[in-house]
């Protein structure tokens, strides 16, 4: 008999990058409803060529009164007779960053799935990016592309992926600013402890995440009977179970407990966590993660236009 | 050579035994291979799998199993051979072979037969010549010969059902050697001890063979059947057998002429005793039927033993002064006798009147038995004739009677001198009574019978007192006077009954006691008595033969007819085998072993050196390797099924096997829920839509109308019912329902004693199948009632046809219906409840249709005509529902035409007499003859 789960090769972004536009093609244009997005119905995309709150300069106006004197450039002010504010072009556009866990466990694929759990992540991943810049915001990926926003980002984050060779286990997260969104695609089975501990801090900084958990069907079913020797993909230590349908029951209650337990805290939190099995099609996953990302969960799924 | 020798071929392979413990410690080191599989949660299963489950090696008994393969290899390449040959023959001078081939060797005849080819093998290898000769044949020929032609000799003898000729043999073997000295001699022996053959032996011993064999059968079970024979409980069985060691019991089996088997019994032997017994405690008409005894499971001719006629029912000849008058049965002894001897005994009556002729044409039957009953002489030229039967061992049994007591004092033919004249107990002039009987005597035929208490003696012969009377004396009556007496005369014998057969003297016999007394009298007869006549000899023809094995055959052309002289038994020899001599009608059985024989064991006489004995199972040299690879290779696939069951490899199958079984079961339990369920009405399975309404309906009777579409007229049926029904539970013991209204198309129709149906033109017309469905509900008894409602335009002789009638008639044209007529004025239509003479509804004038009554011609004659049957349809056209129809404050909402109430009084009437018509079909027209009837009883 045959093994039920085997590893595969990593997928190659360009295949990926394939099915992810199909994926995309069902997906309505994402326009991610932040409510710091205030004024969209400004003519261009997003009408954040204004003045507001950011880090760029927009413009120096003079200072009407009432106005705030820590706003005041002085420098400026003092070349003439006028006091002038600086205005910093408004950074409403908001930069999402995705990342998909590349490692060693997620190339896990059983005969009941039809893709590796990384696959399906490469696929969510750039359908997102594919949604995401064909609705003008930016993309960027943590360790791996610097926002961007161009139409094509999506190609360009695949082909950075396919350039970043090494695994790196969790992203660097520090360049990551206030108010982007972070979607973590993982299939998360470290200990919830340990999860929660390494995205407890993003979440403090004000970074709102989205975690999709992808998960095979046979993790969670456990479906192996007999004497059966696990391996452990990433760190190849083995577990031999004299007859494993024996921990069906415990293992499948601690593996759900910890998904149970890594949901409740991120919601605690304030971030959206979804599981997502890989023998269900991808779009599920990425309508949820499109509904979560517009805002209101349920509400934020527009008719399709395209 | 002991019993279990073995020998290896390659010794030196046994080393590889010392391999075992190394494949032991392998074997510990290899637990079967696991299943590998990836998986990414590890860390998740880590912390469940509290400890290390899987075991480090592999169970113990396992390993003793690899263990077990491993040795059986090790030593099946040794190639080990069981009992290997490694006598060789003395090639001193010929090998001299003595094969018994009696009775006893048909068991193991083949492997005898392996033997001695064997043994011609080895000479044959040694170049000796080979001298072989059988014992039990005519002629021994013991010259030495090539190993081929004592081949050929040995294969075209076969075991014979005699005993083995030793002394013949031997003394064969002696004249063909002469001077030769023998190398090998090899006994084959039987087992069987022959006394003549001694002094031959010592003779034989006395040349001195070089090497002495003796092949023994080790077979312990030896029994030879000696004799049957019927005795008065039972059929006893003895036997014979060689090893008396210990106690054995067999089990013996009786057959018919087909070899059914009849009875089976238990041969019982004691430690230490050569004699065994069995009872086969049979009725006696089944132990008639037994043509041989055999002993189960066992296959030589002394195992069964023949039956011939001595062991078969007796021939009784019937001897009567007067005849049978078969008027009054009861009153002659022969109804009697014949009736107590029947079961037992074949009868034979003379049809010569004269006596002395009848007793010479019994005696030419010759019978065991000769019955006279109350013959007071016999004739003169008859006596020697009789005289001499009873000597040859014929049963002379009679009975006393008048003419017995009459008869002369020197009447050679009564066992005891008896006194002239009768005596008689109880009569009207005496003091004695009847008497009963005493105990049987302890000596006779009858001893060991209960006493009978019924039977009581009126009148008896008495015996002249004599010194040997009591001895002679089988039964006697409480007073001590015989009652039945008996004396040996030659080989016979003479019972006299003092009281007659018949039901006079005495009422024994009418007892049970006494067809048992004369069973047991009948017992002691030879049933061969007066077949041999003395002085001659009698040549038989064989005329079934015994085979060596023990079966029954037809003879083959060498046995010889059977010479028995007189007086002498007759013996088996290689011409007369066991068998039947004889013919059909009569034969005579020679069995293997004669009474009082018995088995003895052989033993060589003393010699200077010892004989080697060996026995003839499992002789021969088995090469044991394959036997041991093929278990090895049969454990391996053992231990492979083992691994692969604990691999898991089945565990699917099984967990799908198991869920089929599940599902078959849970089906099962199903099934038969629903077959315990299915009395229940309640039960949902068979519950229907619309089940609640029929129930509903069910308890009461209801009034039902035909819904025709038309609301207009479907409320006037409601209403009209409902008035109905009113007054039918006002006025009747009658309490309908509430009215239903019926859909001809779907409701069922089989719920409702009467459908009123009012025919309306607007409505739409019935289907085809409501039609056949109204024929049906007809047909089952219910009736319809139409109303067309046109009394004032149709129905009459205008020849103008409204269109209800046309309707209607529409309607009635796909209907079976009988001839109609208007209700005639004595039918029980107008008497059912009240006395009416016409029916009118709101309108008057139309009649009421019935069925047209079949018996025209008494229509005078009663007062009523006799609905056998109620009409199945009635049509009026005069609108009942309407004038029925009241609403629910009691007032009629159709006016009636003419405005009438006394009108719509009897609209009502109508409808009352229609429901009790239907109700009660012709019980109102039986009611009609009351008055009649009462006044014939004069009241």
């Amino acid at each position: 008999m045959a093994a039920l789960g085997q590893a595969t090769q990593a997928v190659a972004t360009g295949s990926a990058l394939a099915r992810a536009r199909q994926r995309a093609a069902h997906i309505p244009d994402l326009l991610v409803e932040a409510h710091r997005v205030a004024n969209t119905v400004i003519a261009g995309w997003h009408g954040r060529r204004k003045r507001g709150i950011g880090e760029n300069f927009w413009q120096f106006r003079p200072y009407v009164d009432g106005e705030s004197l820590s706003r005041i450039d002085w420098r400026r002010s003092a070349r003439d007779d006028n006091t002038y504010i600086r205005d910093r072009e408004w950074e409403a556009a908001h930069t999402v960053w995705l990342w998909a866990d590349t490692s060693a466990s997620m190339l896990f694929q059983s005969s009941l799935a039809p893709v590796s759990k990384q696959s399906r992540a490469m696929v969510i991943l750039l359908a997102l990016a594919e949604i995401l810049s064909r609705s003008g915001e930016r993309i960027a990926s943590p360790g791996v592309l610097d926002p961007i926003a161009t139409r094509n980002a999506s190609e360009r984050l695949a082909t950075a992926i396919d350039l970043q060779k090494s695994q790196m286990h969790f992203p660097d997260v520090a360049q990551i600013g206030r108010h982007s969104d972070l979607v973590l695609i993982s299939d998360f089975l470290d200990p919830a402890e340990a999860v929660i501990e390494k995205l407890a801090p993003i979440a403090k900084r004000g970074i709102r995440g989205h975690v999709l958990e992808i998960c095979d069907p046979v993790e969670e079913a456990f479906p192996y009977r007999g004497r059966t020797q696990f391996i452990d993909p990433e760190s190849g230590s083995k577990i031999t179970a004299g007859r494993a349908e024996t921990l069906h029951d415990d293992y499948r209650r601690t593996y759900l407990a910890r998904r149970e337990s890594i949901s409740e805290n991120l919601r605690r939190l304030g971030w959206n966590f979804i599981t997502h099995h890989t023998d269900q099609p991808a779009s599920t996953a990425l309508v949820a993660l499109h509904t979560h990302l517009s805002g209101v969960p349920g509400g934020g799924i527009r008719t399709v236009t395209a | 050579m002991s019993a279990l020798s073995l020998a290896f071929g390659a010794p030196a392979v046994l080393f590889g035994l010392l391999a075992l413990p190394v494949i032991w410690w392998l074997l510990r080191l290899t637990p079967p291979r696991p299943k590998a599989e990836i998986f990414p949660p590890l860390r998740i299963l880590a912390r469940v799998l509290k400890k290390e489950e899987t075991p480090s090696k592999s169970p113990w008994w396992l390993t003793a199993l690899r263990l077990l393969i491993a040795a059986l290899i090790v030593v099946a390449l040794a190639q080990p051979v069981m009992n290997p040959r490694n006598a060789q023959v003395d090639n001193a001078g010929p090998m001299v072979l003595l094969m018994d081939n009696g009775w006893l060797t048909a068991q193991d005849w083949n492997q005898r037969v392996a033997v001695a080819n064997t043994m011609i093998n080895d000479a044959e290898a040694a170049e000796v010549p080979v001298a072989i000769v059988f014992s039990a044949e005519n002629n021994h020929n013991a010259s030495p010969d090539t190993a081929a032609s004592a081949r050929e000799r040995l294969n075209a003898v076969s075991p014979r059902p005699i005993n083995s000729d030793h002394k013949g043999a031997v003394e064969a073997i002696l004249s063909a050697m002469g001077d030769t000295p023998i190398g090998t001699l090899a006994i084959l022996s039987d087992g069987l001890h022959d006394a003549n053959a001694d002094g031959a032996w010592q003779d034989l011993l006395a040349l001195a063979p070089a090497d002495v064999r003796l092949f023994e059968s080790n077979d312990r079970n030896v029994v030879a059947l000696v004799s049957a024979s019927n005795a008065a409980n039972g059929f006893s069985v003895s036997a014979q057998r060689l090893d008396t060691s210990s106690a054995m019991t067999t089990k013996i089996a009786a057959n018919d002429s087909q070899g059914r088997p009849l009875a089976q019994g238990e041969l019982q032997f004691e430690a230490g005793s050569s004699d065994g017994t069995a009872l086969l405690s049979v009725p006696f008409e089944l132990r008639n039927d037994f043509a041989n005894i055999s002993i189960d499971q066992t296959a030589n001719a002394g195992a069964r033993f023949l039956l011939d006629e001595s062991a078969r029912r007796r021939r009784v000849g019937l001897l009567s002064a007067e005849p049978l008058d078969l008027s009054q049965p009861l009153l002659s002894p022969l109804y009697y006798l014949t009736r107590a001897l029947e079961p037992f005994a074949d009868i034979i009556v003379p049809e010569e009147a004269n006596l002395s002729d009848a007793i010479e044409e019994l005696m030419a039957q010759r019978p065991s038995v000769l019955v006279m009953a109350d013959i007071g002489t016999v004739p003169q030229d008859a006596e020697d004739d009789l005289l001499e039967w009873i000597e040859s061992g014929g049963l002379l049994l009679r009975f006393a009677g008048p003419r017995l007591a009459s008869g002369s004092r020197d009447d050679p033919f009564v066992p005891v001198e008896l006194r002239r004249g009768e005596r008689a107990l109880g009569g009207a002039l005496s003091w004695s009574e009847p008497q009963s009987l005493a105990a049987f005597s302890d000596h006779g035929a009858f001893a060991g019978m209960a006493r009978p208490d019924d039977v009581t003696v009126n009148r008896q012969i008495l015996a002249e007192p004599s010194p040997d009377l009591a001895a002679k004396t089988w039964a006697s009556l409480a007073d001590g006077t015989p009652l039945v007496t008996s004396s040996p005369v030659g080989q016979g014998r003479i019972v006299l009954f003092h009281v007659t057969a018949e039901a006079t003297w005495s009422n024994l016999p009418i007892s049970g006691h006494f067809v048992e007394m004369l069973r047991r009298a009948v017992l002691l007869s030879k049933t061969t008595a007066g077949q041999q006549s003395a002085g001659d000899d009698t040549i038989l023809p064989p005329y079934r033969l015994l085979s060596a094995n023990g079966t029954i055959t037809l003879p083959s052309g060498a046995a010889q007819p059977l010479k028995v002289a007189a007086g002498t038994v007759p013996t088996i020899s290689y011409d007369n085998p066991p068998g039947l001599y004889g013919t059909e009608s009569g034969f005579v059985a020679l069995n293997v072993m004669q009474p009082a024989q018995t088995l003895t064991k052989f033993e060589l006489p003393a010699f200077p050196g010892t004989p080697v004995r060996s026995s003839y199972i499992g002789d021969e040299s088995r090469d044991l390797e394959p036997y041991l690879l093929t278990a090895a290779l049969l454990l391996l696939l053992i231990d492979s099924i083992i691994v692969a069951v604990m691999a898991g490899a089945f565990s699917r199958l099984i967990t799908r096997t198991s869920r089929s079984m599940a599902a078959g079961l849970a089906a099962l339990m199903f099934i038969a829920m629903g077959l315990v369920a299915m009395d229940s009405p309640a039960h949902a399975a068979d519950e229907k839509p619309g089940d609640s309404d029929i129930l509903a309906s069910l308890d009461r009777t209801h009034l039902a109308y035909v819904l025709t579409g038309d609301r207009r007229t479907d409320r006037t049926s409601a209403l009209g019912l409902d008035g109905l029904t009113r007054f039918l539970s006002y006025r009747t013991s009658l309490e309908p329902g509430e009215p239903v209204g019926v859909d001809l198309e779907t409701d069922p129709l089989s719920l409702y004693p009467m459908l009123y149906w009012p025919i309306s033109a607007d409505a739409e017309p019935p289907s085809t199948e409501a039609i056949s469905r109204v024929d049906t509900f007809m047909k089952n008894g219910g009736t319809v009632l139409f109303d067309t409602r046109d009394a004032l335009a149709g129905l009459n002789a205008t020849g103008v046809v409204s269109p209800q009638t046309t309707r209607l008639r529409n309607i009635l044209a796909e209907l079976d219906i009988p001839a109609l007529e208007p209700v005639p004025s004595n039918h029980v239509l107008t008497k059912a409840f009240y006395i009416l003479d016409a029916f009118p509804g709101r309108y008057r004038g139309s009649p009421l249709w019935v069925e047209a009554a079949q018996d025209t011609d008494t229509i005078d004659d009663r007062p009523a005509r006799a609905g056998d049957g109620v009409s199945s349809i009635i049509i009026t056209g005069n609108d009942l529902a309407g004038a029925w129809a009241i609403d629910d404050n009691g007032i009629a909402v159709y006016p009636t035409v003419p405005p009438d109430p006394v009108q719509r009084e009897h609209a009502f009437r109508s409808g009352v007499n229609i429901m009790m018509y239907m109700l009660t079909g012709n019980y109102k027209a039986d009611q009609v003859h009351v008055p009649a009837l009462l006044e014939r009883l004069g009241q």
